[in-house]
């Protein structure tokens, strides 16, 4: 059993056409039947209105209106169908810069152009297996904008009481006062049942 | 009969008002479970890389936008972040879709570019010099319809606009 692509329709908002249909061939390759397209902000936000789709993918694009504002609109404007809609931004910018610009947009995922089929692939799984929450602030609708689980961070433990020596000695004062309490209890018992000492 | 209110106390006012939301995930009951075959995958990036698209047109339209960008900063019609951001953008567009279209080194001058302009806060002479350097060295892969990496004249060409690009820096450094 293998996902069934065919059930999701995908809005792909590119600047060219050409970009458009690189896109949309990898999307069908995945199994996806119907992919929408739209160039610029404006033809985006109206098409996606219109088609309410299962993802959208969407590229910088250029201003005034670009990606980043297409993203806020359909995270807050009221006419939005979903403003908890998938969005994954493919543009050639990866600066750390740009990236928290579009996270802060309210964008869900991002991808560097050029890009491979697995890279868009992995994405889309990403949305499938791991959505994110949504928090709802004063100043910031869309996707959590933390992704991290327990477990997740694989280097050293630097927290003083996570480090190891930390955790036997911690581990140790424990097992004493335990001992300790068994000890007071069975003095306890073996006081009051002094018939039943070897009961313990 | 009401019931006291045991949530807050007198006086207590939430600063940050954050609410977090569990949507639920249409995607997912949409495509159900077993993600892909590698056999698909391959299928995709075949696709991908064995495109017939014409990119030359697309790319002479791209450095016209940042031949227009160039102008309008040096004849100061645009200026500071404004002139900035208008180089940026067709810079990022030729890296992003050269890579797509068979013209890596169209992607690799480009991405120099992107790095250098995303650094800069002024559109002086020096930077200029060495925008217009880049778009000449695009123009000159588009004419020459170098695919690939260039090969030697590829590196060559790569390592004198990186060459520039640290000669900027230093420079700026010492100032």
């Amino acid at each position: 059993m293998s996902y069934q692509f065919k059930n999701i329709t995908v809005l792909v908002v590119e600047s060219t056409r050409a970009m458009f249909d690189l896109t949309r061939s990898v999307l069908q390759a995945f199994g996806v039947n119907q992919v929408y397209s739209a160039y610029g902000a404006d033809e985006g936000f109206e098409t996606y209105c219109r088609v309410n789709p299962d993802l959208v993918i969407i590229d910088w694009l250029e201003d005034p209106a670009n990606g980043l504002d297409l993203t806020r609109r359909i995270r807050t404007d009221p006419k939005s169908p979903n403003p908890f809609m998938p969005i994954v931004m493919m543009t050639g910018y990866s600066q750390k810069k740009r990236v928290l610009q579009a996270r802060d947009s309210g964008i869900t995922e991002f991808i560097v152009k050029p890009f491979t089929a697995k890279a868009l692939y992995q994405k889309i799984e990403q949305l499938v297996e791991r959505p994110r929450h949504f928090v709802n602030s004063e100043n910031y609708f869309g996707p959590d904008r933390r992704r991290k689980r327990e477990g997740d961070y694989k280097g050293p433990d630097r927290r003083s009481d996570e480090q190891p020596a930390v955790k036997a000695a911690t581990a140790a004062v424990s097992l004493t006062s335990a001992v300790a309490k068994a000890k007071e209890i069975k003095a306890r018992h073996d006081k009051a049942n002094p018939d039943k000492k070897d009961e313990w | 009969m009401n019931q006291p209110n045991t949530d807050t106390f007198e006086g207590q006012k939430k600063v940050r008002k954050a609410e977090l939301i569990s949507p639920p995930n249409r995607l997912k009951e949409k495509v159900g479970h077993g993600g892909i075959d590698e056999a698909v995958l391959g299928k995709a990036q075949e696709l991908l890389e064995n495109n017939t698209v014409d990119f030359k047109p697309i790319a002479l339209m791209l450095v016209d936008l940042l031949h227009e960008a160039i102008s309008d900063a040096k004849s100061s019609t645009t200026t500071g972040e404004d002139a900035i951001e208008a180089m940026l953008y067709p810079a990022m567009q030729l890296k992003a879709q050269g890579g797509m279209f068979h013209y890596p080194l169209i992607s690799e001058i480009s991405n120099i570019l992107v790095n250098f302009l995303e650094t800069v806060t002024d559109t002086n002479k020096d930077v200029m010099d060495i925008v217009v350097a880049h778009k000449m060295s695009i123009n000159a892969v588009i004419a020459s319809q170098i695919k690939g990496d260039g090969g030697k004249v590829g590196r060559e060409l790569r390592d004198a606009l990186l060459d520039a690009c640290a000669r900027y820096y230093k420079s700026r450094k010492a100032q």
